[in-house]
């Protein structure tokens, strides 16, 4: 496939979605798309690049109509009377109105074919859940059920906080989702959970910016070290940021942020960019993950072409910049493209002017490679079912299933996904409303290239502590000058192995 | 008010009349009071008496790869040891200090400051008196996240305007840098603590009595005169008590670190309470973080004591003899 590949992609784009896909063909030709390593990588998402390019999933989209409700009904009766109590990390201010209004409409579906299940919904905001949950389940007052990003699942499975589940319950196949994702719900041989959404992320750039200072527009940044080089330029002559780098700690954009660049140039905090992970090496003072640090240090001390908030911004204050035209790149969902969509349309007088050039001036394209490989964070979230020990309440574990079943069919698997993700069902990538989100969804495609250079986190208990503290640690230790990019990485290699070895 | 008793005056150097009661003796004696407590005794030991045992129980512990506190490991005073060795208690410690004296002075201070004016007759006073509660009754949430949009680095407020008028040429790197960091953060703390030391000294000084101001006004006394000799002298007992409840409370904050830097960057801000949470809950050393809370509820309880030995040195004074 490759360049060839490509190239249908580009022309089709063009003649088809000139104005919708243009930024995103520019950066997947820009970018090369050639997936060089994503053979490799993809035995460990299961994400055959032959099987999922944008080319098939455009193929396979609408050759499939489903019936939700006859499928569940198989499941759980559809007048089951019953009760369910769930938690998950839903739309919030920040998130576009499309994702708050398909959430709107499951919760109306899913009431009109379980009209008799009643459901105590929590939705919470992403950097508290982990901790609300972690509370909880200590004090025997979680959830029944729980959607949980993919980095947080095992670590509660290891803790036997979960229940472990079959996917035959839910009559569900193994082959209806990709092996990677059926591996972060996977702990000692056991599966805990069923995933909902599988996502990667792509590179956003100011294409008016670009040119601006003096860059080809259409041309992203191919490398690592072109993003560094093109956030000075852009810095120089502009006075505007270049990369929009993120490195708060305890939030989750850092890490999603931060691993593709560390296993670009060969590093990792273990070992789970190899081809067989075993999670027992240390990765994160070797070579690479110091010369990755080092891009990071180039870009904030060296050049100070990032925004100097960075080590207390997520990405949602990454956005106001990019939509006020003063930030040139960073890395996002295609949900980015909807949000800044809207913060458009609120905004008024020349800051509208302003946001509507940024938008007509937004592109996509392929995360940059580094020395050894591409890599994105093969993200998403799974769903699972609390041990009924620690269950406040009842423990409806039909009223469970019927939840799970219906949410993680391709209808909603899809619809949940909209603008985001990609639906955990691979079955939904062949429904009529995937069809539809690849004609109305401005740079799916790019985010559905990356997948197959996909990379899960550590499949291990101690990933939200490597990932979410050790890791951004790392960065503020280095960006601060608090200690030396060698220091920094030293450091956390001792806080991992610590951690590895018994707290 | 007139205190009678009928027990003989001791005489100095002889030993007293009536022999000591034990405290045992003085319970049953006061049983009935003891009694009418019974039930908020035993709720407060219940909700404050067993966390506290099971904090301390868990200190002793570590947790094991599993994670799983089922399972935990017997490692004895280990938790204590490394704390007290760690070089970071020792940062989180001095950051601690830092911030809970910083924030207490000028909270304090601008409180004190704040009473003096609103005391005052003028035009206006009950606005000002309301316009000065604002920060105090603003919810600390909320508040933190008004004070980070103000400091941020890129497009904050304060630096807006200052390069706006022209006083600065680039934004002024408040919270994302490890030596501007703790003094922003007092800064917003002071901010929102100062309303409740202003409280606290105008309900004293309106304690004081106009006579005695007169009286050294009539004795030539001067303005700073007599705030030093007659004011200062009454308020004492409230500074002290302001003074012991503003170190606790700061020594206890945790919305405006956590919330404004959590604790960044790179630890520059951490304090005893930020680090405790994310020893429990970001890092699930439940252990360690639990012998951090023992080692912090020794200090609170020695804040406690002088706390409530301020409060009731006036009762002890008119206590019968």
């Amino acid at each position: 496939m490759t360049s060839q590949n490509d190239r249908r992609i580009l022309s089709q784009q063009l003649t088809r979605r000139q104005v919708l896909g243009l930024g995103a063909a520019a950066g997947l030709a820009a970018a090369g798309v050639a997936p060089t390593n994503a053979l490799a990588q993809s035995d460990k998402t299961g994400v055959d690049p032959e099987q999922w390019n944008p080319e098939t999933i455009r193929q396979m989209a609408g050759t499939l109509e489903v019936n939700t409700a006859e499928e569940v009904a198989e499941v759980v009766p559809l007048d089951y009377k019953g009760k369910v109590s769930y938690w998950y990390v839903g739309p919030n201010e920040a998130s576009s109105e499309i994702e708050k209004q398909v959430d709107a409409e499951f919760w109306a579906a899913f009431k009109e074919t379980y009209p008799n299940i009643e459901v105590n919904v929590q939705n919470l905001d992403y950097n508290q859940m982990l901790d609300k949950l972690r509370t909880a389940a200590l004090g025997k007052a979680a959830p029944v059920v729980a959607r949980m990003p993919i980095l947080w699942g095992v670590e509660f499975a290891a803790k036997g906080q979960l229940s472990e589940i079959s996917l035959d319950e839910f009559n569900f196949s193994e082959e209806e989702f990709w092996p990677g994702a059926l591996k972060s719900v996977t702990w000692e041989g056991k599966r805990y959970g069923v995933p909902t959404n599988n996502e990667t992320m792509g590179f956003i750039w100011n294409r008016a910016i670009f040119a601006e200072a003096g860059l080809d527009p259409e041309s992203p940044p191919a490398t690592w070290a072109d993003v560094v080089e093109y956030s000075k330029i852009i810095k120089e002559k502009t006075g505007k940021a270049g990369y929009g780098l993120v490195a708060r700690v305890n939030a989750g954009n850092t890490p999603f942020r931060f691993m593709p660049v560390l296993w670009a140039y060969g590093g990792g905090a273990l070992d789970e960019a190899e081809p067989n992970p075993t999670y027992d090496k240390i990765y994160i003072d070797n070579e690479g993950s110091q010369a990755a640090l080092q891009t990071h240090y180039d870009m904030y001390v060296r050049d100070k072409s990032v925004p100097v908030g960075a080590l207390t911004n997520t990405q949602t204050e990454n956005r106001d910049p990019f939509v006020a035209g003063q930030l040139a790149m960073m890395i996002s969902h295609p949900s980015e493209y909807a949000a800044i969509i809207d913060a458009a349309n609120k905004a008024t007088g020349e800051d509208k002017v302003i946001a509507d050039q940024v938008v007509e001036s937004m592109a996509y394209g392929l995360i940059p490679e580094g020395p050894t490989r591409r890599a994105v964070v093969f993200g998403g979230s799974n769903i699972h079912i609390f041990n009924p020990d620690l269950v406040e309440g009842d423990f409806d574990r039909d009223a469970a299933r019927a939840l799970i079943a219906f949410m993680c069919g391709p209808e909603w698997s899809t619809k949940l996904a909209w603008v985001s993700s990609n639906p955990g069902n691979i079955r939904g990538f062949r429904t009529t409303w995937m069809k539809e989100r690849l004609e109305t969804i401005r740079f799916l495609d790019v985010t559905t290239s990356m997948l197959p250079y996909g990379i899960p986190f550590p499949v291990i208990p101690e990933s939200p502590e490597i990932m979410n503290i050790i890791v951004p640690e790392m960065m503020q230790n280095a960006l601060t000058e608090s200690m030396s990019v060698e220091e920094a990485c030293q450091t956390a290699r001792e806080q991992i192995e610590e951690l590895l070895t018994g707290l | 008010m007139a205190l009678t008793t009928t027990r003989a005056r001791p005489v100095v150097g002889a030993r007293p009349a009536r022999r000591r009661e034990s405290v045992l003796a003085r319970i049953v004696r006061h049983w009935a009071d003891y009694l009418y407590i019974a039930p908020a005794l035993i709720v407060m030991l219940l909700v404050i008496g067993y966390p506290i045992y099971y904090t301390v129980y868990l200190s002793f512990f570590a947790t094991p790869p599993s994670l799983s506190m089922d399972e935990k490991i017997w490692v004895g005073l280990d938790n204590y040891r490394r704390i007290l060795r760690s070089e970071s208690f020792r940062d989180v410690t001095w950051n601690t200090f830092i911030w809970t004296i910083f924030s207490t002075f000028f909270a304090f201070v601008l409180g004190f400051a704040a009473a003096l004016v609103v005391h005052r007759e003028f035009i206006g006073r009950g606005i000002v008196r309301g316009l000065l509660l604002i920060p105090y009754v603003i919810s600390a949430v909320a508040a933190s996240y008004i004070w980070r949009w103000l400091y941020h680095s890129d497009s904050g407020l304060i630096s807006g305007v200052l390069m706006d008028l022209g006083l600065i040429d680039r934004p002024i790197n408040f919270l994302d840098d490890i030596d501007r960091v703790m003094p922003s953060l007092i800064v917003a703390n002071v901010w929102k603590e100062f309303p409740f030391a202003m409280i606290m000294l105008l309900a004293g000084l309106q304690t004081v009595p106009e006579q005695l101001h007169r009286a050294a006004m009539v004795d030539g006394a001067g303005t700073w005169h007599r705030f030093i000799h007659v004011t200062i002298p009454h308020l004492k007992g409230v500074i002290i008590i302001t003074t012991l409840l503003l170190l606790v409370t700061n020594l206890n904050s945790f919305t405006i670190v956590w919330i404004m830097t959590g604790g960044g960057p790179a630890g520059a801000s951490e304090i005893w309470i930020t680090e405790v949470y994310q020893l429990a809950f970001g890092r699930l050393r439940f252990g360690l973080a639990s012998a951090y809370s023992v080692i912090l509820f020794i200090v609170m309880m020695t804040l406690g004591y002088f706390y409530v030995k301020a409060l009731t040195r006036g009762d002890r004074r008119r206590r019968p003899a």
